[in-house]
């Protein structure tokens, strides 16, 4: 039957995504980045218990060029998405979910986050 | 309570859990923002304890369950095609409980 | 005025192209709808829908310079050119600016956009009080056009399981009229993981809507009415609760 091979538009490119859209996306992206950030936190949860000797490495790691910009990333991930999930507890139970008034908190979650992504450079 | 969260479920537990996660995030940024960061021994100490590692276990099984339901929607979501959903959220289910596992006994084997 | 417009020929098979129109509007044309029109003069075979020319039919809703809009009510004057009209994504194409509706209408009538009432009918109106009138607000003003089921990407991953802002907005129609007896039918139809808990409150439709409503808001209803326990929700008058 013709038809079967409909093309559907959906080329990011040439759409305009509103800035909620933008903090939502976020949200996830955050979100998956700190569920693969959970097993290096268990391993680190292991380590604060132990000796002094394994504390050490990873403090060491963190302080690699790599542990930098990983504990950067982490950092971003979770502002945004403390923020971005603090947003939407607020907006169930009514508060600023009018759309002048999300796309004001969606631009601060965005804004914030990024500046808790530059907090462990100021540490 | 892994399996099979109907959709009214799995909302309910995310924003319980994202309830705890908050109330133990804002104790925890009130705690290092009013005194000095705890050393090792400090925190080893104070984690020892039954009631700070009830809560630290409570902590984690929020966390993970969370998590589940983050990574669950993502699956639901991107996962192509569909009939692979139910066999790669069983993996993930799996790596999430042996991570809660790890840390519960971790919590509990230092506070004995 | 510049324009570049999606064209899809399906005798053709071959893929979809943007193509570029300059045209000379006409002192009366004022929305993008009117240039579609001088676009057509120009070139015969684009294909659009349009019917009612003044923002209550739903049919020309397309994504106009990125976002999904009536194109019959969206003013040329300010839009920055090229204008790029494109087909609402996420819906099969079936040709140029004209998509597939057929699973956005099936998940419509899924939630059984009608009264359900097996009382006996008065004789004449069944009355509601302007009250429980203006709980519809909102609500009844849907015209169906899609613009929001096309700019949610909820819907976009999973056409054919989530049902929807639109959907889900009329499903919420029908659950606040004090006339309909189904209340509780209609909540559990929608707990489901797929049905309504796609919903991540992104608020792209809301954003988009020409009339002005809030699908997000509507759904966001629903999940609280489905928070209560079947047997602790509020009857309406004469309905009775099943156990």
């Amino acid at each position: 039957m013709q038809g079967s091979r409909r093309p559907v538009f959906l080329s990011f490119a040439r759409l305009r995504f509103p800035v909620g859209a933008v903090a939502s996306i976020g949200h996830r992206i955050s979100g998956v980045v700190l569920a693969c950030a959970l097993p290096f936190a268990a391993v680190a949860l292991g380590r604060s218990f132990s000796e002094e000797g394994d504390y050490a490495s990873v403090v060491d790691g963190l302080q690699s060029p790599a542990g930098r910009v990983a504990l950067i990333v982490v950092a971003w991930a979770a502002g945004h998405h403390l923020l971005a999930g603090i947003r939407h507890l607020l907006m169930d139970i009514g508060v600023g979910a009018s759309l002048p008034a999300a796309r004001a908190s969606a631009f601060a979650v965005i804004a914030l986050a990024v500046l808790a992504a530059a907090l462990p450079l100021a540490a | 309570m892994k399996f099979a969260l109907s959709g009214r479920r799995a909302f309910i537990v995310q924003r319980l859990s994202a309830l705890v996660l908050l109330a133990f995030l804002a104790g925890t940024a009130l705690r290092l923002a009013l005194g000095p960061l705890p050393t090792r021994d400090q925190w080893q100490a104070w984690s020892a304890q039954p009631h700070a590692a009830a809560l630290l276990i409570l902590v984690v099984l929020s966390l993970i369950a969370h998590a589940w339901v983050g990574i669950r929607d993502v699956v639901l979501d991107y996962l192509r095609p569909a009939r692979w959903r139910p066999a790669v959220l069983a993996v993930v289910a799996v790596g999430l409980a042996w991570l809660l596992a790890r840390a519960t006994y971790l919590l509990v084997l230092h506070a004995l | 005025m510049r324009f570049r417009v999606y064209r899809f020929d399906p005798d053709r098979g071959s893929r979809p192209e943007m193509r570029d129109y300059e045209v000379e509007l006409r002192p009366g044309d004022r929305k993008v709808l009117d240039a579609l029109e001088r676009i057509k003069e120009q070139d015969d075979s684009l294909s659009y829908r349009r019917s009612c020319r003044e923002g209550v039919c739903g049919s020309d809703a397309m994504n106009i310079n990125g976002r999904n809009a009536l194109a019959c009510i969206t003013p040329l004057q300010g839009l920055r050119q090229p204008v790029v009209l494109a087909p609402l994504p996420g819906f099969p194409v079936i040709r140029d600016l004209v998509v597939d509706m057929t699973q956005f209408f099936a998940h419509y009538r899924s939630i059984r956009p009608y009264l359900v009432n097996e009382e006996p009918p008065p004789a004449r109106e069944r009355l509601q009080s302007p009250r429980e009138r203006e709980r519809l607000d909102g609500l009844w003003e849907c015209i169906l056009c899609g613009a929001c089921s096309g700019f949610c990407p909820s819907y976009w991953w999973n056409p054919d399981r989530f049902i929807g802002p639109a959907g889900l907005l009329q499903a919420e129609r029908f659950i606040v009229d004090s006339r309909d007896r189904a209340t509780a039918e209609r909540l559990a139809f929608l707990d489901d993981v797929y049905k309504l808990y796609r919903c991540r409150t992104i608020m792209n439709c809301t954003e988009v809507c020409p009339k002005g409503l809030s699908p997000a808001r509507a759904i966001e209803h629903i999940r609280f009415a489905l928070l209560r326990p079947p047997g602790s929700r509020r009857p309406k008058a004469g309905e009775t609760i099943p156990r």
